[in-house]
């Protein structure tokens, strides 16, 4: 359902119209990457390293090269050696080792042959010699005073040059007083918190083929970007960007996990030295072992609030373990405070190595660890002061001009919107059913703009092709058809909306920050606004008179006086088309920007749920997601994101971690092991639209796919709480760690 | 960012001159030696609630606040 409907009478956005890639997924048409098959293709396979740390002393491959089928074989030393410096040097070294393994699971050797079982079997048959060096498996370790080097490569970033450290980022954000208003407060509470690796889960597993044939790499993969797969192949190859073209596969679930590439430079060069296509698959196994999971994180947080309820400082201290290369996700999560108005705010945060595989976006990446901290030491206030949760946030809740822990002010937001949406839903109106116990919390998420390109070519029939390069990962397909029918004025069944590789459509950025229906569909809007232009040109031509004389009312051309064609009825943008040779050749446009004013978007979640305290299991049996869309194009495919992104969260909560031996070894690496939440599992997941309208976007969109899962580790905490008198402070709120809790009482 | 201000003496704002980020950049690089490295190698810029990536050519008028942010990424 919509909280909050957009007061603008929009004849298309709004609506639910059959996703236009809908027929093609459901009878199995549509190619993901693994699907794709070239005539003489070879089959991969990597070795991986069994080390979590380790020099690799010498690699051999004379046995697996003497293999039957087997084509070619690449190690490290068959790629160009980035400078340190290089932005992609890490990647790079991911993708595949160069004299010293980083984590249990760091590529190192890779074969193709005829087979995939030929291929297999040569790299088992691949010898690696190794000298263990120490490994980093704990944040705690990496912080260590004197620590070993989980990487010596990796300096501290944005700070004047110094000697290799653990430490990839190190913030502090502070403003006014905290230790007096912590003195002056009247309540305060302090509590710590951590939280193991999760993976994004997607059930597609890494996979592309490469055909390096022609000297230039054409890539078939699945991405949240190809530009971006495209740029970075190009880096780890040392090639020009124009040497590689990259087709876009259909996706099979991202979440952040697949902004950036394990795969294809590795299948590039087999195929360069082989000469033949070649595909490279990942086993659930390696999904898990070698492509990113979310960080670790160790947090603690302190809130001082007065009997009333005012929130008066924070004082935070947060470190994120992100595997064995640096990233920011210590300075993005102290970024991402920015919930509540805090006059005294102090956020100490690390980005901490570790020698783990290297950590990747998971939507809002570092947002749910410290929000799941964060609004559980607020429920506590709340439940000291003896407030409605609700009601404590709603008087503390960031409004236009407030400041982030950033010290930017907030845009216009709509956290108020929501907080008031969920206080008057159906769910936090009505009682939970008899044994069940209830907890909210609030997320934040900035969303992103960057580049954007659309393409629209109007055909002779009245239709339309809308071209962009931002893949479908979560219903962009359907909303840029929505926008180009509701500015065009056309029936969004007469458009076609196509995903373009990189050679047939503008640069557009990778589908990170919740940005495509934001930027590129702010593309497509004025691409779809140039031809209008034209449109009323042609029409001009056609009735006789100037420009300037002809409005577009949808969907056609209208002079007053004068009309058009034969009956003098206005000139449809199918009549238009239909005599496009005769007023000047085919109409299209393309517009290309770098989008600023991504609007953030808050949600707000409520979860109703029993704990069984004989095993410690916990059962969710209502939960609402409350979310600010700014303007919903395409509410089932919002309502989606919304219930996703809870779905993750809540199997974050209650079940999902890496589990590591003593030697950094992960031990549950299949979905039997890593056990993420089933339809089974879970209620329906009630969603509530809020639109608080973004007015940087022509139709007032916020991207809405990653706020979603920062909420539901502290709803489902605070609810447990509610339930057993137990605060968790440990993700996951799995049944053994509730159990534990549960007889510490 | 709290890092910056290693370049600045600990100051968490400054003033500096130019008609664009850039030209902004370039005076705080003159006036805090290696701050404007650091900005260049990884920063976008906060702009009346707005966040740009890239900044470099962005004109700025006078007295205009700019907040110099981690390259804001996602999932």
């Amino acid at each position: 359902m919509t909280a909050t409907e957009n007061p603008t009478n929009y004849k298309w956005i709004g609506t639910r119209p059959i996703r236009h890639d809908g027929f093609d997924k459901v009878v199995g048409k549509a190619r993901f990457a693994a699907d794709l098959n070239l005539p003489g293709q070879l089959h991969g396979s990597i070795v991986r390293s069994p080390h979590a740390h380790a020099k690799v002393v010498s690699i051999d491959t004379s046995a697996a090269e003497a293999m039957p089928g087997v084509k070619a074989v690449v190690t490290g030393d068959d790629f160009p050696a980035l400078d340190p410096t290089h932005p992609n040097f890490d990647t790079a070294v991911n993708c595949m080792a160069r004299g010293e393994v980083f984590y249990n699971g760091h590529a190192i050797a890779a074969v193709t042959a005829t087979t995939r079982e030929e291929a297999k079997a040569a790299a088992a048959a691949i010898e690696v010699e190794y000298e263990l060096l120490p490994a980093i498996l704990s944040i705690a370790d990496s912080m260590a005073e004197g620590a070993p080097l989980a990487n010596s490569n990796n300096y501290t970033r944005f700070v004047p040059p110094g000697d290799p450290s653990n430490l990839a980022t190190v913030t502090n954000l502070d403003r006014g007083d905290v230790d007096q208003a912590m003195a002056d407060a009247d309540v305060v509470v302090e509590m710590g918190f951590d939280c193991a690796h999760v993976h994004q889960g997607y059930i597609e597993p890494h996979a592309c083929v490469v055909d390096s044939g022609d000297g230039k790499a054409n890539v078939w993969c699945s991405s949240q970007g190809h530009f971006r797969v495209r740029s970075m192949t190009a880096d780890v190859l040392g090639v020009e960007n124009s040497k590689v073209k990259v087709t876009p596969a259909e996706i099979g679930g991202g979440f952040g996990g697949k902004t950036t590439i394990y795969l294809e430079p590795i299948a590039a060069k087999l195929s360069e030295k082989s000469g033949r296509p070649v595909k490279l698959v990942m086993s659930r196994e390696e999904v898990l072992r070698a492509s990113g999971p979310a960080p670790s994180a160790e947090l603690r947080i302190k809130v001082g609030a007065t009997n009333d309820g005012e929130l008066t400082a924070i004082d935070g201290w947060m470190a994120y373990g992100v595997g064995a290369f640096g990233d920011m996700a210590g300075l993005i999560g102290a970024m991402s405070v920015a919930s509540y108005k805090f006059p005294n705010l102090r956020m100490e945060t690390y980005t901490a190595l570790t020698n783990t595989p290297k950590s990747a976006a998971y939507r809002a990446p570092s947002a749910p660890h410290a929000a799941w901290a964060i609004e559980s030491v607020v429920d506590e206030i709340a439940s000291e002061l003896g407030m409605d949760p609700i009601d404590l946030r709603l008087k503390n809740a960031a409004v236009e001009g407030d400041l982030t822990a950033m010290g930017m002010p907030h845009p216009k937001v709509g956290l108020v919107e929501c907080l008031e949406a969920m206080k008057a839903s159906g769910h936090y109106q009505s009682e939970p059913v008899e044994g069940a116990s209830r907890g909210m919390a609030v997320g934040f998420w900035f969303n992103i703009g960057e580049e954007s390109s659309a393409t629209v070519n109007l055909n002779e029939d009245g239709t339309a092709n809308v071209i962009t390069g931002s893949p479908d990962i979560g219903g962009s397909r359907a909303s840029m058809a929505l926008m180009a029918a509701e500015t065009l004025g056309i029936d969004v069944y007469s458009i076609t909306p196509i995903v373009a590789d990189t050679e047939s459509v503008g640069f557009t950025d990778v589908t990170e920050g919740s940005r495509a229906t934001f930027a590129t569909g702010k593309a497509v809007v004025e691409a779809c606004e140039d031809l209008i232009g034209q449109l009323k040109a042609r029409a001009a031509t056609i009735m006789g008179v100037e420009v300037d004389e002809v409005a577009w009312v949808d969907g056609a051309a209208v002079s007053p006086g004068h009309g058009g064609g034969e009956s003098g009825e206005p000139l449809t943008l199918a009549q238009i088309t239909a005599q496009a040779k005769r007023t000047g050749g085919p109409l299209t446009a393309t517009a290309s920007l770098n989008a600023a004013g991504a609007g953030p978007s808050f949600a707000v979640h409520c979860a109703d749920l029993k704990v069984d305290e004989e095993t410690g299991e916990t059962e969710i049996v209502r939960y609402t997601a409350v979310q600010d869309a700014g303007t919903a194009i395409h509410p089932s495919y919002v309502e989606g994101q919304m219930q996703g992104g809870s779905v993750q969260g809540i199997g974050w909560a209650l079940n999902e971690e890496y589990i590591y031996d003593a030697n950094g070894a992960m031990e549950n690496a299949s979905f039997l092991d890593y056990r993420i939440p089933v339809a089974s599992d879970l209620p329906l997941i009630e969603t509530i639209i809020v639109e608080v309208p973004n007015p940087a976007h022509p139709y007032g969109v916020r991207g809405v796919g990653e706020t979603g899962i920062v909420p539901p580790m502290a709803t489902i905490g605070n609810a447990i709480k509610a339930a057993t008198g137990v605060r968790m402070t440990s993700l996951p709120m799995s049944p053994p760690k509730v159990l534990k809790k549960l007889n510490e009482r | 960012m709290s890092q910056h201000r290693a370049f600045t003496g600990g100051e968490a704002v400054v003033r500096a001159n130019g008609a664009t980020v850039g030209q902004v950049i370039n005076d705080l690089e003159a006036n805090y030696p290696g701050l404007g490295s650091a900005l260049r190698a990884g920063s976008s810029a906060g702009i009346g609630g707005e966040i740009h990536a890239e900044p470099e050519y962005l004109k700025v008028a006078s007295d205009t606040e700019i907040y110099f942010l981690a390259p804001v990424v996602g999932g």
